[in-house]
Protein backbone atom coordinates (compact mmCIF):
# COMPACT_ATOMS: atom_id res chain seq x y z
CA UNK A 1 0.00 0.00 0.00
CA UNK A 2 2.87 2.15 0.97
CA UNK A 3 4.82 2.49 -1.98
CA UNK A 4 8.29 3.79 0.21
CA UNK A 5 8.24 0.91 1.86
CA UNK A 6 10.41 -1.43 4.13
CA UNK A 7 13.39 -2.20 2.62
CA UNK A 8 14.96 -5.41 4.50
CA UNK A 9 18.51 -4.95 2.33
CA UNK A 10 18.96 -1.36 3.40
CA UNK A 11 17.77 -1.46 7.12
CA UNK A 12 19.08 -4.98 7.65
CA UNK A 13 22.94 -4.06 8.62
CA UNK A 14 21.45 -0.79 10.77
CA UNK A 15 19.74 -3.58 12.44
CA UNK A 16 22.01 -6.19 13.35
CA UNK A 17 24.44 -3.63 14.00
CA UNK A 18 21.84 -2.01 16.04
CA UNK A 19 21.41 -5.60 17.84
CA UNK A 20 25.18 -6.33 18.68
CA UNK A 21 25.57 -2.47 20.06
CA UNK A 22 23.15 -3.48 22.46
CA UNK A 23 24.88 -6.85 23.65
CA UNK A 24 27.89 -5.41 24.03
CA UNK A 25 26.56 -1.64 25.30
CA UNK A 26 24.36 -4.27 28.11
CA UNK A 27 27.29 -6.53 28.70
CA UNK A 28 29.72 -3.45 29.31
CA UNK A 29 26.72 -1.46 31.64
CA UNK A 30 25.87 -4.55 33.93
CA UNK A 31 26.65 -5.21 37.14
CA UNK A 32 30.10 -7.86 37.08
CA UNK A 33 31.59 -6.51 40.15
CA UNK A 34 34.70 -4.73 38.44
CA UNK A 35 33.32 -1.15 38.48
CA UNK A 36 35.61 0.61 36.12
CA UNK A 37 34.66 3.85 34.72
CA UNK A 38 36.41 2.88 30.75
CA UNK A 39 33.42 -0.09 30.50
CA UNK A 40 31.24 2.36 31.86
CA UNK A 41 31.58 5.01 29.25
CA UNK A 42 31.66 2.88 26.59
CA UNK A 43 29.20 0.91 27.23
CA UNK A 44 26.81 4.23 27.30
CA UNK A 45 28.60 5.08 24.02
CA UNK A 46 27.48 1.99 22.07
CA UNK A 47 24.28 1.97 24.08
CA UNK A 48 23.25 5.80 22.12
CA UNK A 49 24.75 4.54 19.37
CA UNK A 50 21.76 1.48 19.38
CA UNK A 51 19.42 3.83 19.78
CA UNK A 52 20.67 5.88 17.22
CA UNK A 53 20.50 3.13 14.90
CA UNK A 54 17.00 2.01 15.97
CA UNK A 55 15.69 5.57 15.51
CA UNK A 56 17.37 5.46 12.03
CA UNK A 57 15.36 2.46 11.30
CA UNK A 58 12.01 3.93 12.60
CA UNK A 59 9.43 5.37 10.18
CA UNK A 60 8.89 9.31 10.05
CA UNK A 61 5.78 11.10 11.15
CA UNK A 62 3.75 13.08 9.73
CA UNK A 63 4.55 16.36 11.04
CA UNK A 64 7.63 17.77 12.62
CA UNK A 65 5.83 18.45 16.00
CA UNK A 66 4.49 14.88 16.56
CA UNK A 67 7.15 13.47 15.70
CA UNK A 68 9.45 15.54 18.29
CA UNK A 69 7.29 15.15 20.85
CA UNK A 70 7.26 11.41 20.13
CA UNK A 71 10.99 10.81 19.78
CA UNK A 72 11.61 12.70 23.31
CA UNK A 73 9.16 10.93 25.40
CA UNK A 74 10.13 7.28 23.79
CA UNK A 75 13.54 8.49 24.42
CA UNK A 76 13.18 9.33 28.24
CA UNK A 77 11.22 6.27 28.78
CA UNK A 78 13.99 3.71 26.93
CA UNK A 79 17.03 5.39 28.19
CA UNK A 80 15.62 5.53 31.75
CA UNK A 81 14.45 2.01 31.14
CA UNK A 82 18.00 1.09 30.45
CA UNK A 83 19.51 2.62 33.17
CA UNK A 84 16.62 0.88 35.82
CA UNK A 85 17.96 -2.08 35.04
CA UNK A 86 21.96 -1.44 35.40
CA UNK A 87 21.80 0.85 38.56
CA UNK A 88 24.06 -0.65 41.19
CA UNK A 89 21.91 0.61 44.09
CA UNK A 90 18.09 -0.41 43.77
CA UNK A 91 16.75 2.87 45.29
CA UNK A 92 18.89 4.65 42.02
CA UNK A 93 16.58 1.96 40.37
CA UNK A 94 13.45 2.98 41.39
CA UNK A 95 14.45 6.01 41.02
CA UNK A 96 14.88 5.55 36.86
CA UNK A 97 12.10 3.33 36.64
CA UNK A 98 9.77 6.44 37.85
CA UNK A 99 11.09 8.31 35.24
CA UNK A 100 10.59 5.72 32.69
CA UNK A 101 6.73 5.61 33.84
CA UNK A 102 7.18 9.34 33.01
CA UNK A 103 8.22 8.76 29.54
CA UNK A 104 5.55 5.78 29.09
CA UNK A 105 2.76 7.89 30.33
CA UNK A 106 4.09 10.64 27.56
CA UNK A 107 3.89 7.52 24.88
CA UNK A 108 0.45 6.71 25.84
CA UNK A 109 -0.37 10.17 25.64
CA UNK A 110 0.71 11.03 22.26
CA UNK A 111 -1.14 7.89 21.38
CA UNK A 112 -4.05 9.24 22.00
CA UNK A 113 -4.66 7.45 25.21
CA UNK A 114 -5.16 10.23 28.07
CA UNK A 115 -6.92 7.78 30.48
CA UNK A 116 -4.05 5.78 30.55
CA UNK A 117 -1.62 7.96 30.50
CA UNK A 118 -2.34 9.54 33.99
CA UNK A 119 -3.72 6.07 35.15
CA UNK A 120 -0.29 5.04 34.38
CA UNK A 121 1.21 7.74 36.49
CA UNK A 122 -1.31 7.76 39.58
CA UNK A 123 -1.07 3.79 39.56
CA UNK A 124 2.36 2.75 39.53
CA UNK A 125 4.45 6.00 40.17
CA UNK A 126 1.98 6.76 43.14
CA UNK A 127 1.04 3.43 44.28
CA UNK A 128 2.93 0.80 43.24
CA UNK A 129 6.67 2.37 43.10
CA UNK A 130 5.94 3.87 46.75
CA UNK A 131 5.39 0.33 47.82
CA UNK A 132 8.57 -0.48 46.15
CA UNK A 133 10.35 2.32 47.89
CA UNK A 134 8.74 1.29 51.26
CA UNK A 135 9.82 -2.48 50.98
CA UNK A 136 13.65 -1.08 50.03
CA UNK A 137 13.93 1.41 53.05
CA UNK A 138 12.85 -1.97 54.92
CA UNK A 139 14.90 -4.51 53.39
CA UNK A 140 17.96 -2.85 52.05
CA UNK A 141 21.40 -2.92 54.18
CA UNK A 142 23.50 0.21 54.74
CA UNK A 143 25.82 0.40 51.93
CA UNK A 144 25.89 -1.45 48.65
CA UNK A 145 24.73 -5.13 49.20
CA UNK A 146 27.46 -7.59 47.27
CA UNK A 147 24.63 -9.22 45.29
CA UNK A 148 23.57 -5.98 43.50
CA UNK A 149 27.37 -5.57 42.16
CA UNK A 150 27.46 -8.70 40.50
CA UNK A 151 24.79 -10.16 38.11
CA UNK A 152 23.75 -13.61 36.48
CA UNK A 153 25.29 -14.32 33.36
CA UNK A 154 25.52 -10.98 32.08
CA UNK A 155 26.28 -11.73 28.49
CA UNK A 156 24.21 -14.79 28.06
CA UNK A 157 21.16 -12.68 29.42
CA UNK A 158 21.96 -9.14 27.08
CA UNK A 159 22.47 -11.45 23.80
CA UNK A 160 18.73 -13.09 24.28
CA UNK A 161 16.99 -9.78 25.06
CA UNK A 162 19.05 -8.43 22.14
CA UNK A 163 18.11 -10.79 19.76
CA UNK A 164 14.49 -11.23 20.96
CA UNK A 165 14.51 -7.12 19.83
CA UNK A 166 15.89 -7.97 16.78
CA UNK A 167 13.38 -10.32 15.69
CA UNK A 168 10.71 -8.33 16.91
CA UNK A 169 12.05 -4.87 15.10
CA UNK A 170 12.21 -7.39 11.76
CA UNK A 171 8.71 -8.29 12.17
CA UNK A 172 7.82 -4.63 13.22
CA UNK A 173 9.00 -3.37 9.94
CA UNK A 174 7.39 -6.43 7.75
CA UNK A 175 4.26 -4.48 8.66
CA UNK A 176 4.00 -2.57 6.17
CA UNK A 177 5.55 -4.50 3.48
CA UNK A 178 2.70 -7.19 3.93
CA UNK A 179 -0.73 -6.78 2.08
CA UNK A 180 -3.09 -4.79 3.95
CA UNK A 181 -5.50 -7.34 4.44
CA UNK A 182 -5.87 -7.04 7.90
CA UNK A 183 -6.88 -3.39 8.21
CA UNK A 184 -10.05 -3.20 5.93
CA UNK A 185 -12.59 -5.17 8.20
CA UNK A 186 -14.63 -2.38 9.61
CA UNK A 187 -13.96 -2.21 13.45
CA UNK A 188 -16.49 -1.79 15.71
CA UNK A 189 -15.85 1.89 16.32
CA UNK A 190 -15.41 3.30 13.01
CA UNK A 191 -18.41 1.00 12.00
CA UNK A 192 -20.61 2.23 14.47
CA UNK A 193 -21.30 5.96 13.61
CA UNK A 194 -20.36 8.40 16.99
CA UNK A 195 -23.85 10.04 18.08
CA UNK A 196 -25.29 6.60 18.36
CA UNK A 197 -23.17 6.36 22.07
CA UNK A 198 -25.06 8.39 24.32
CA UNK A 199 -22.48 10.29 25.60
CA UNK A 200 -21.21 11.54 21.95
CA UNK A 201 -24.31 12.45 21.53
CA UNK A 202 -23.81 15.78 23.59
CA UNK A 203 -20.58 15.94 23.14
CA UNK A 204 -19.45 19.82 22.80
CA UNK A 205 -16.23 19.67 21.35
CA UNK A 206 -17.42 17.91 17.97
CA UNK A 207 -17.83 20.81 15.82
CA UNK A 208 -14.06 22.09 17.07
CA UNK A 209 -12.49 19.17 16.22
CA UNK A 210 -13.39 18.33 12.69
CA UNK A 211 -11.97 20.25 10.36
CA UNK A 212 -8.19 20.37 11.27
CA UNK A 213 -7.96 16.18 12.21
CA UNK A 214 -5.65 15.03 9.39
CA UNK A 215 -5.01 12.11 11.05
CA UNK A 216 -8.43 10.69 11.90
CA UNK A 217 -8.03 8.90 15.55
CA UNK A 218 -11.63 7.52 15.98
CA UNK A 219 -11.44 6.94 19.40
CA UNK A 220 -10.22 11.00 20.43
CA UNK A 221 -13.98 12.05 20.72
CA UNK A 222 -15.36 11.94 24.11
CA UNK A 223 -12.20 9.41 24.96
CA UNK A 224 -13.16 8.73 28.96
CA UNK A 225 -16.51 8.90 28.83
CA UNK A 226 -16.62 6.12 26.08
CA UNK A 227 -13.86 4.45 27.69
CA UNK A 228 -16.46 4.20 30.66
CA UNK A 229 -18.72 3.40 28.87
CA UNK A 230 -17.16 0.25 26.48
CA UNK A 231 -15.20 -0.54 30.13
CA UNK A 232 -18.49 -1.09 32.37
CA UNK A 233 -20.98 -2.19 29.04
CA UNK A 234 -19.23 -4.90 27.26
CA UNK A 235 -16.49 -5.74 29.81
CA UNK A 236 -18.62 -5.68 33.16
CA UNK A 237 -18.01 -9.10 34.12
CA UNK A 238 -14.56 -8.74 33.57
CA UNK A 239 -14.29 -5.30 35.69
CA UNK A 240 -16.37 -7.33 38.57
CA UNK A 241 -13.86 -10.25 38.06
CA UNK A 242 -11.13 -8.19 38.58
CA UNK A 243 -12.23 -6.06 41.48
CA UNK A 244 -12.55 -10.04 43.27
CA UNK A 245 -9.24 -10.24 42.04
CA UNK A 246 -8.12 -7.37 44.11
CA UNK A 247 -10.16 -8.39 46.91
CA UNK A 248 -8.06 -11.85 47.05
CA UNK A 249 -4.65 -10.48 47.07
CA UNK A 250 -5.35 -7.63 49.35
CA UNK A 251 -6.69 -10.70 51.69
CA UNK A 252 -4.04 -12.95 50.47
CA UNK A 253 -1.32 -10.70 51.11
CA UNK A 254 -2.52 -10.07 54.59
CA UNK A 255 -2.95 -13.86 55.34
CA UNK A 256 0.24 -14.17 54.30
CA UNK A 257 1.87 -11.60 56.86
CA UNK A 258 -0.11 -12.32 59.66
CA UNK A 259 1.07 -16.36 59.27
CA UNK A 260 4.22 -15.88 58.00
CA UNK A 261 5.17 -14.36 61.17
CA UNK A 262 3.48 -16.62 63.51
CA UNK A 263 5.21 -19.88 61.97
CA UNK A 264 8.36 -17.43 61.98
CA UNK A 265 8.64 -16.80 65.42
CA UNK A 266 7.20 -20.14 66.63
CA UNK A 267 10.38 -21.62 64.04
CA UNK A 268 12.74 -19.07 65.79
CA UNK A 269 11.69 -20.62 69.69
CA UNK A 270 11.62 -24.26 68.82
CA UNK A 271 14.91 -24.51 66.58
CA UNK A 272 18.69 -23.74 67.62
CA UNK A 273 20.64 -23.64 64.06
CA UNK A 274 19.70 -22.59 60.65
CA UNK A 275 19.29 -26.53 59.63
CA UNK A 276 16.90 -27.62 62.27
CA UNK A 277 15.07 -24.42 61.38
CA UNK A 278 14.81 -25.48 57.65
CA UNK A 279 13.30 -28.69 58.84
CA UNK A 280 10.85 -27.83 61.27
CA UNK A 281 9.53 -25.81 58.56
CA UNK A 282 9.20 -28.59 56.28
CA UNK B 1 -9.33 5.07 8.85
CA UNK B 2 -6.12 6.39 7.43
CA UNK B 3 -4.01 3.91 7.71
CA UNK B 4 -1.43 5.69 5.52
CA UNK B 5 -0.66 8.18 8.21
CA UNK B 6 -1.18 5.62 11.44
CA UNK B 7 1.26 3.09 10.40
CA UNK B 8 4.04 4.84 10.84
CA UNK B 9 3.02 6.15 14.22
CA UNK B 10 1.93 1.81 14.71
CA UNK B 11 5.67 0.88 14.30
CA UNK B 12 7.31 3.19 16.35
CA UNK B 13 5.24 2.67 18.90
CA UNK B 14 5.84 -0.99 18.78
CA UNK B 15 9.46 -0.37 18.59
CA UNK B 16 9.38 1.29 21.92
CA UNK B 17 7.19 -1.64 23.19
CA UNK B 18 9.42 -3.91 22.32
CA UNK B 19 12.65 -2.62 23.38
CA UNK B 20 10.99 -2.02 27.04
CA UNK B 21 10.12 -5.36 26.83
CA UNK B 22 13.32 -6.87 25.64
CA UNK B 23 15.14 -4.64 28.78
CA UNK B 24 12.68 -5.73 31.36
CA UNK B 25 13.30 -9.23 30.35
CA UNK B 26 17.27 -8.55 30.44
CA UNK B 27 16.89 -7.28 34.09
CA UNK B 28 14.59 -9.95 35.60
CA UNK B 29 16.96 -12.65 33.63
CA UNK B 30 20.30 -11.37 35.09
CA UNK B 31 19.63 -8.95 38.57
CA UNK B 32 19.80 -10.60 42.10
CA UNK B 33 18.33 -7.96 44.37
CA UNK B 34 14.67 -9.00 43.65
CA UNK B 35 13.23 -5.59 44.06
CA UNK B 36 14.96 -4.78 40.97
CA UNK B 37 13.93 -8.41 39.51
CA UNK B 38 10.16 -6.78 39.86
CA UNK B 39 11.13 -3.95 39.20
CA UNK B 40 12.04 -5.25 35.55
CA UNK B 41 8.52 -7.43 35.41
CA UNK B 42 6.77 -3.84 36.44
CA UNK B 43 8.93 -2.85 32.92
CA UNK B 44 7.33 -5.80 30.88
CA UNK B 45 4.31 -5.18 31.50
CA UNK B 46 5.09 -1.28 30.91
CA UNK B 47 6.11 -2.71 27.23
CA UNK B 48 2.92 -4.53 26.92
CA UNK B 49 0.32 -1.50 27.85
CA UNK B 50 2.32 0.75 25.17
CA UNK B 51 2.10 -2.21 22.50
CA UNK B 52 -1.60 -2.85 23.07
CA UNK B 53 -2.68 0.83 22.97
CA UNK B 54 -0.83 1.30 19.50
CA UNK B 55 -2.77 -1.56 18.29
CA UNK B 56 -5.96 -0.16 19.45
CA UNK B 57 -5.49 3.28 18.02
CA UNK B 58 -4.61 1.38 14.56
CA UNK B 59 -7.73 -0.63 14.31
CA UNK B 60 -9.64 2.43 16.41
CA UNK B 61 -11.00 -0.02 18.66
CA UNK B 62 -11.22 -0.24 22.53
CA UNK B 63 -10.09 -3.52 22.84
CA UNK B 64 -6.38 -2.44 23.84
CA UNK B 65 -7.11 0.37 26.25
CA UNK B 66 -9.57 -2.13 28.23
CA UNK B 67 -6.70 -4.43 28.29
CA UNK B 68 -4.49 -2.09 29.94
CA UNK B 69 -6.72 -1.34 32.41
CA UNK B 70 -6.94 -5.12 33.60
CA UNK B 71 -3.30 -5.29 33.21
CA UNK B 72 -2.84 -2.38 35.56
CA UNK B 73 -5.44 -4.04 37.81
CA UNK B 74 -3.37 -7.24 37.77
CA UNK B 75 0.24 -5.65 38.27
CA UNK B 76 -1.06 -3.87 41.59
CA UNK B 77 -2.30 -7.00 42.89
CA UNK B 78 1.08 -8.95 41.44
CA UNK B 79 3.13 -6.47 43.23
CA UNK B 80 0.79 -6.53 46.65
CA UNK B 81 1.59 -10.01 46.87
CA UNK B 82 4.95 -10.40 45.73
CA UNK B 83 6.29 -7.53 48.07
CA UNK B 84 4.77 -9.81 51.00
CA UNK B 85 6.75 -12.73 49.54
CA UNK B 86 10.02 -10.25 49.44
CA UNK B 87 9.51 -9.09 53.12
CA UNK B 88 9.00 -13.21 54.06
CA UNK B 89 11.99 -13.67 52.67
CA UNK B 90 14.18 -11.05 53.27
CA UNK B 91 13.09 -11.49 57.13
CA UNK B 92 14.08 -15.39 57.00
CA UNK B 93 17.60 -14.30 55.23
CA UNK B 94 17.83 -10.75 55.87
CA UNK B 95 19.28 -10.37 52.50
CA UNK B 96 17.37 -9.44 49.03
CA UNK B 97 19.16 -11.85 47.16
CA UNK B 98 17.81 -14.11 45.08
CA UNK B 99 20.75 -16.75 45.49
CA UNK B 100 20.08 -16.84 49.05
CA UNK B 101 17.28 -19.57 48.01
CA UNK B 102 19.38 -21.55 45.52
CA UNK B 103 18.85 -24.72 47.19
CA UNK B 104 15.21 -24.23 45.83
CA UNK B 105 17.46 -24.78 41.78
CA UNK B 106 17.51 -28.17 39.66
CA UNK B 107 19.39 -31.13 40.62
CA UNK B 108 21.65 -30.70 37.67
CA UNK B 109 22.38 -27.10 37.51
CA UNK B 110 25.52 -25.72 39.49
CA UNK B 111 25.61 -23.44 42.56
CA UNK B 112 26.11 -20.08 42.29
CA UNK B 113 29.22 -18.80 43.76
CA UNK B 114 30.06 -15.70 45.12
CA UNK B 115 33.55 -14.29 44.74
CA UNK B 116 35.49 -11.54 46.36
CA UNK B 117 34.73 -8.41 45.09
CA UNK B 118 37.03 -5.60 44.86
CA UNK B 119 36.16 -2.72 47.82
CA UNK B 120 35.11 0.32 46.09
CA UNK B 121 36.68 3.34 47.00
CA UNK B 122 33.22 5.60 48.23
CA UNK B 123 34.07 9.18 48.44
CA UNK B 124 33.31 10.34 51.73
CA UNK B 125 30.03 13.19 51.41
CA UNK B 126 30.58 16.55 52.02
CA UNK B 127 27.56 18.42 53.41
CA UNK B 128 27.67 21.87 53.69
CA UNK B 129 28.33 23.12 57.67
CA UNK B 130 26.70 25.91 59.30
CA UNK B 131 28.95 28.52 61.71
CA UNK B 132 28.39 26.87 64.84
CA UNK B 133 25.90 28.85 67.09
CA UNK B 134 24.54 27.99 70.90
CA UNK B 135 25.14 24.77 72.53
CA UNK B 136 26.43 20.81 71.54
CA UNK B 137 23.37 18.89 71.10
CA UNK B 138 24.21 15.37 72.99
CA UNK B 139 25.25 12.68 71.37
CA UNK B 140 22.87 10.57 69.39
CA UNK B 141 22.76 7.44 70.45
CA UNK B 142 20.69 5.98 67.06
CA UNK B 143 23.76 7.03 65.10
CA UNK B 144 24.59 3.47 63.74
CA UNK B 145 21.14 3.17 62.48
CA UNK B 146 21.88 5.73 59.87
CA UNK B 147 23.01 4.67 56.55
CA UNK B 148 26.21 6.41 55.15
CA UNK B 149 24.73 6.27 51.60
CA UNK B 150 21.82 4.52 49.58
Amino acid sequence: MNPVSFDPLASGPLLAGAVLATVASLWLLLPNGRDTTTARWLGASLGLAALAAFIATGRRLGGLGEEAVFLIVSLVAVISAAATIVSRSPVYAAIWFALSLAGVAGVLLVLGAQFLGVATIVVYAGAILVMFLFVLMLAQPAGLASYDRVSNEPFLSALAGAVLLGVLSLSIGRLSAGPASCCDLPTRATATPLTATPSAAEGIAAPATAPVATVVDPLAENHVARLGGELFGRHLVAVEAAGVLLLVALIGAIAVVSRGEAAHAAEATTATGPAAGRSAAR
Amino acid sequence: MNTMQSLPLLQNALTVGAILFSLGLVGILTRRNLIVMFLAAEMMLQGISVSLVAWSRYHGDWGGHVLVIFVLTVAACEAAVALVFVLQAFSRTGRLDAAAWQSLREANVGRTIDHELPAIDTVPLRFPTLAPAGVLPPADENEPLQREHV
